[in-house]
């Protein structure tokens, strides 16, 4: 499995009686796509910040590849997400005042220790897989088109080779011509690297592309007030 | 993508901002640095000034006038001194040596001081180091003159040249000695002091050169021609100050009671050491309050970083976030918000510095005539270095505020 959770719960400090994540029990098994829809402010970022250990549970247990996530500590994550986990956002996935080469080696720094030439061309030919033309790969991010950046976000979250891939709708910023693009290059990458994917948007219609789609409210139980 | 070179791009992200708190930061190391700077300068400067004088006579006033108007050149005496007083003192069994010295007279801006050739003998300056000539000699003649190295070099003469001396110490005078030109004969190797922008030429030159003057104003339009005024009897009437040098360091304090209780005239006789203390004192009293308010203003660029710093934080939450997700730790965004400090610190650092030494060098001679400074462009002294790291650290220190605000802000992110 990569994702196993089990009685899960999650109340912010602002309102401790109010859990609004109750999760009694979900998995995903590996190079599964999973697909989550769910109405805004149901708890799918939530959800995503527990699997990536950039939130822990209030009370539960989460195991992402076979670690208990809510047993590690804050260090512990940050380097665990760092080596294991792809992210990809609905925007501002990249630094913009950076080039693509230089942010998705910022996103090496925190995992391996290759040297600088081997990084390099990884990069590279990361890049000219995705589609990025050469010219692109050291303007600062901000002057590529949303398309591009976009691509490039995939890059970033790929270079570490992550087991599992989230996706927290990315592709909301995008036109059609370019969601189309983009679900098909990620599906392809997935499938290519034998990663988990959770995806999660509330735009029903993308649902076509993954093998298993939930919605929030089936997974969790919560926004009852305790 | 190393750290460094990531706080610099996201600073040059922010240049609008940057380039103010670094401009704030630049004027306030430049000030503290000079104050600093011109501190240590001026107190070098007037400990090594005179050593070896164990006591200056003058006409009686107080210690720091006599200091300042016979070694500093600084200043007017309030009277001299009658040739016969300094015959007497010369004459006492204690005394070594006495060298006296007669001013009022100038050259382009640069004191004139009239004297005897011994004074280049016993005169000394920092570590009891004597005057050397860099080239020619003593004065012998009557209208020969020995340069300071200063005079000699910002004027440009050489040995031979003459040049006429002005009445009076304005730089611009409208009575002049234009009648009785001197030759240079000597010139001295640097000492750092004011002798360097002193003119040197014999108490009889001095007498020479007011023969036909009366009260500060040339009485006769036909000067004495040079073998009338060889045959005159030039022996001065009076002095302005007396240096003197004493058998016994011993005897110094009986000395000085005798010469401030001499009945004959008003005198004041003083130890340069102890009045160069007093001096220091009453100057170091300014110029604490001056560093003060130079900390006070690099303390306030230093909060003007860290408030920019602290503002961009809020427009930095998806930058922080996204360095999260990707696996960066809560200390990594706690150590970029002081690199970027640092950087700028170190950035307005080296700015301040290259702008205090252009300003050091388009100035500081400017600071000579005025006040008898003499300030070094080489910035890099024991205190500058310290001081540098005393502005990194207290910089680093108000960087805390927006570095734990930023680290606390990346424990916390969440979408």
């Amino acid at each position: 499995m990569t994702i196993e959770l089990s009685n899960v719960r999650f109340r912010y400090p602002e309102q401790p009686h109010h859990n609004l994540l109750d999760i009694p029990t979900w998995s995903v098994p590996k190079e599964e796509q999973v697909f989550i829809h769910g109405p805004s402010g149901a708890g799918k970022s939530t959800l995503l910040s527990l699997l990536s250990g950039l939130l822990s549970p209030s009370e539960g247990a989460i195991k992402i590849l076979g670690e208990r996530l809510d047993q590690m500590s804050g260090r512990q994550r940050d380097q665990f997400r760092a080596a294991h986990i792809g992210y990809v956002f609905q925007q501002f996935n990249l630094i913009p005042y950076l080039s693509a080469v230089e942010n998705i080696s910022l996103a090496a720094r925190f995992t391996q220790q290759k040297n600088t030439r081997a990084l390099n061309d990884e990069i590279e030919e990361l890049l000219s897989a995705l589609n990025i033309t050469e010219k692109s790969w050291y303007r600062p991010t901000r002057h590529l088109s949303i398309g591009q950046q976009q691509r490039v976000a995939i890059a970033r979250a790929l270079i570490n080779k992550p087991q599992l891939l989230i996706a927290d709708e990315p592709t909301s910023s995008l036109d059609t011509v370019n969601r189309e693009a983009f679900m098909k290059l990620l599906m392809s990458r997935v499938a290519a690297n034998q990663m988990t994917l959770v995806f999660v948007s509330h735009d029903p219609s993308l649902s076509s592309y993954f093998n298993r789609v939930e919605s929030l409210n089936n997974i969790s139980i919560g926004g009852a007030w305790l | 993508m190393t750290l460094t070179r990531l706080a610099l791009r996201s600073l040059l992200d922010r240049k609008g901002s940057v380039a103010l708190s670094l401009m704030a930061m630049t004027v306030s190391i430049f000030v503290l640095l000079g104050v600093e700077h011109i501190r240590y300068q001026a107190k070098e400067n007037f400990s090594n000034t005179v050593s070896g004088v164990d006591l200056i006579v003058g006409a009686r006033t107080g210690s720091l006038n006599l200091l300042l108007y016979s070694v500093f050149r600084i200043g007017s005496p309030t009277n001299n001194i009658r040739w016969s007083t300094y015959q007497s003192i010369a004459n006492n069994k204690q005394v070594r040596w006495a060298i006296p010295i007669s001013l009022g007279d100038s050259h382009k801006g640069y004191r004139v001081l009239g004297t005897i050739p011994e004074y280049f003998q016993h005169f000394s300056y920092g570590q009891q180091r004597s005057l050397t000539f860099a080239n020619g000699r003593a004065f012998e003649q009557v209208f020969d003159v020995v340069l300071g190295s200063e005079v000699a070099n910002k004027l440009g003469y050489r040995l031979g040249d003459t040049l006429t001396l002005a009445h009076g110490v304005a730089a611009t005078s409208f009575s002049m000695h234009d009648d009785r030109p001197f030759t240079v004969v000597g010139i001295l190797a640097p000492t750092g002091t004011p002798v360097d922008h002193t003119l040197h030429v014999s108490l009889q030159g001095i007498e020479a050169i007011h023969i036909d003057w009366h009260q500060g104003v040339k009485t006769s339009k036909k000067p004495l021609p040079l073998s009338a005024l060889e045959k005159a009897k030039l022996q001065p009437k009076s002095v302005t100050a007396i240096m003197l040098g004493l058998k016994s360091k011993m005897a110094t304090f009986r000395i000085q009671r005798t010469i401030n209780q001499y009945n004959q005239e008003p005198l004041s006789a003083i130890l340069p050491g102890v009045a160069l203390s007093e001096l220091w004192q009453m100057i170091s009293l300014l110029e604490n309050t001056l560093l003060l308010v130079s900390v006070l203003v690099f303390a306030a660029a230093c909060l003007g970083v860290s408030a920019m710093l602290l503002s961009s934080i809020r427009e930095r939450r998806r930058e922080i976030q996204l360095l999260r997700v990707i696996g960066a730790p809560p200390y990594f965004l706690f150590v970029l918000i002081e690199l970027e400090a640092l950087l700028m610190t170190l950035l307005g650092s080296l700015l301040g510095l290259l702008l205090l030494a252009g300003s050091i060098m388009l100035l500081g001679d400017s600071l000579v005539p005025y006040f008898g400074l003499n300030v070094e462009v080489n910035l890099l002294t024991q205190n500058n270095v310290y001081l540098l790291g005393a502005i990194i650290g207290f910089s680093m220190i108000t960087a805390l505020i927006p570095s734990v605000t930023g680290y606390r802000q990346a424990r916390v992110i969440q979408d």
